[in-house]
């Protein structure tokens, strides 16, 4: 076996959930999962069934109801949890500084080495001119970006992630998985992130651990798991066709079009007709002929009688209405 | 990316701490010029020497001690709950020490050997204000692990307080007259009452508290990340928890029972501290508050002399009277307060 089948976690017939009054209640049964070395997994799953509940089983913050789980040792994960920090005058600093507590005895003397740790992590995330500013006067991306930081700062070989892309824009959500790809590709660190994100998780994960609602946990990677129709069972689209990955128009107008056009000018056109309501058909005698040349786009509208062009879009698409 | 040092913050709490020292051991109803001050502390002018080393001296010291001493407890509890309006007197500490203490004044009357062996005793008191702050401390940190809510905990800390007090009417309604002004005239709070002994007994409770206290600032620095993170760093939440109480719990029970219940302190001086040294560290935190809590309760004892008069008004007038303005302005200035 090659370096990167070398398993970093994994549980023996775990069961996670809660107890109450001495009863279990078991959120997940007879898990035999495993992570392996430099390996991104995307852990997947409905509100509610119980991702935050399984970290925090899979990390020792909560005890199992049955079974096991094997990793190297307690200080060999780090994590990004959902919980809000309410102290409002720590500084960036600070709050990465406390990725080097498991190493510092109680009097919390930082050393040169802990120091230039924190800054390369500060610098990472691309935090170094915020890195005096309070947590308070963050926005919510450089704020997960500097919770990021103090797990890096951390130095494990295991890194777990609560949603850390919950409520930020694209950008951030991008830029926070490729960072994670990358810490799994050029420092074989072993990643797993609980998110919602199906684009992003499809797009970046090695693997995919899926929350189904019979208590288990479906693994593969995530082509397979879509084309073998795992996804759509599990979530019960509705209104979202995952192999083509778009939302499912109805085209309610009853009218059909036909399209012509190439690249991402025809790719858009059909979008914007679809979203509005029409129906895209080679038989329809109504024409739309998309050009493309120098910079400048033209939609050509043709039936027989009549022929109009239009610079952009929104014109064609009101023409298109009133008629 | 280098820390920033707070070196001005440091020059103003430590000017602040002498210069009131010196002055409270140079003021009161009988003048010590500066000049005299340190000449009479050892030469044979007797009336000045009496007066510093029976009177002013322990009545500053006292000042220190209590003051460093609430005010490191305001900050624990503060931090412990994350909570900015956590305090020893907000949570009922106080109350519980005042019951424990009111049990050994006002229940006199009915077994005056037990009296006799308690009250006289310096160390009975600090014990019985100790204990009664510990339970009721102990208590709300039960009821904390059923309660996460803060604002919750806080109203259960105003209503075991309210049920303390009302214990200690029932008690004051029952006891004698003499007995009833030894107890009310404790409750005014003081930092002259103390003889050489009590501030021994004083400074030994103190420094345990501190002690501990200071080498918790670790798990304290934690604590402000919440219980999940803090535990994924390695910390040992229970015994930690444990540290906390036991110190907040010596720290407030000790000066309670030796100075009164002391209002305000322990909830102004850590907000007070963070103006002047905006840190979440407690390493740097904890000793900036301790100096703090000293210059307030210097600044108030000064005040409660009244300068120039025989007259002497009661402390915790004095220290509610500064501290809540001064919070008020503080909270209207920075327009939010945090831990």
């Amino acid at each position: 076996m090659s370096e990167s089948t070398l398993i970093m976690l994994q549980t023996r017939n775990l069961a996670a959930g809660y107890k109450l009054d001495g009863k279990d209640f078991p959120l997940f049964d007879n898990l035999n999962l495993n992570l392996n070395k430099g390996e991104l997994v995307c852990f997947m799953g409905s509100n509610g069934i119980g991702k935050t509940t399984l970290i925090r089983t899979l990390v020792g913050l909560q005890k199992p109801l049955r079974g096991s789980t094997e990793i190297p040792s307690k200080d060999s994960v780090a994590l990004v949890l959902t919980d809000k920090i309410t102290s409002s005058i720590m500084t960036v600093y600070d709050l990465v500084s406390y990725g080097r507590y498991p190493y510092l005895n109680w009097n919390v003397q930082l050393s040169a080495y802990d120091h230039r740790l924190i800054e390369e992590s500060i610098k990472r995330v691309h935090l170094e001119p915020l890195a005096q500013k309070r947590i308070s006067e963050l926005s919510d991306g450089q704020l997960q970006m500097a919770m990021l930081a103090k797990a890096l700062a951390q130095d494990t070989a295991i890194l777990f992630l609560d949603e850390p892309t919950a409520h930020l824009d694209l950008n951030n959500r991008v830029e926070i998985m490729n960072l994670l790809r990358t810490l799994c590709r050029t420092e074989g660190k072993t990643v797993l992130v609980a998110t919602h994100e199906l684009d992003l998780a499809l797009q970046t994960a090695d693997r995919i651990w899926l929350a189904t609602n019979e208590r288990k946990i479906l693994e593969g990677i995530p082509e397979d798991l879509v084309l073998d129709g795992t996804f759509d069972e599990v979530f019960r689209f509705k209104g979202f066709d995952l192999k083509s990955g778009k939302v499912s128009q109805e085209p309610y107008r009853k009218k059909a079009l036909q399209l012509e056009g190439q690249g991402h000018e025809y790719l858009w056109t059909k979008n914007a007709l679809e979203r509005t309501g029409y129906e895209i058909n080679a038989a329809s005698a109504i024409k739309i002929k998309v050009t493309h040349k120098d910079k400048a786009i033209t939609w050509n509208l043709s039936n027989e009688n009549t022929e109009i062009n239009f610079t952009n879009l929104s014109g064609l698409l009101d023409a298109l209405a009133k008629d | 990316m280098k820390q920033v040092s707070y070196g001005k913050g440091w020059i103003l709490l430590i000017t602040l701490l002498v210069g009131l020292l010196i002055a409270n051991i140079s003021i009161g109803s009988v003048q010590i010029p500066l000049s005299k001050l340190f000449l009479s502390l050892y030469t044979d002018q007797p009336l000045f020497s009496d007066i510093l080393w029976h009177f002013r001296i322990p009545k500053a010291l006292t000042c220190l001690l209590a003051g460093s001493a609430l005010a490191t407890a305001g900050l624990l509890m503060q931090t412990l709950f994350r909570n900015p309006m956590a305090g020893p007197d907000v949570l009922g500490l106080t109350s519980g020490a005042s019951l424990l203490v009111a049990l050994v004044i006002l229940l006199g009357q009915f077994s005056t050997i037990f009296k006799g062996v308690l009250f006289h005793n310096s160390w009975s008191v600090a014990l019985a204000a100790s204990l009664g702050g510990g339970l009721v401390f102990i208590l709300i940190i039960s009821i904390a692990k059923y309660v996460k809510d803060n604002a919750a905990l806080l109203i259960i800390g105003l209503m075991i307080s309210a049920a303390t007090s009302s214990l200690v009417s029932v008690m004051q309604y029952t006891s004698k007259a003499d007995d009833l002004q030894a107890f009310l005239i404790w409750t005014l709070g003081s930092m002259g009452n103390t003889n050489w002994t009590e501030i021994s007994v004083l400074a030994i409770v103190v420094a345990l508290g501190l002690g501990i206290s200071y080498g918790s600032i670790k798990s304290l620095n934690s604590w402000l990340l919440g219980e999940n993170y803090a535990r994924s760093l390695n910390i040992n939440m229970g015994r930690s928890r444990l540290w906390i109480v036991v110190a907040t719990g010596l720290l407030t029970g000790s000066v309670t029972a030796f100075c009164g219940p002391i209002a305000f302190v322990g909830l102004a001086v850590p907000h007070l501290v963070r103006l002047i040294i905006p840190v979440t560290n407690h390493k740097i935190l904890m000793p900036a508050v301790m100096m703090g809590g000293s210059i307030l309760l210097l600044f108030c004892d000064l005040v409660a002399q009244l300068p120039g008069s025989t007259q002497i008004l009661p402390l915790n007038a004095i220290t509610s009277l500064i501290g809540a303005p001064v919070v008020i302005w503080m909270v209207i200035k920075s327009k939010r307060i945090s831990v």
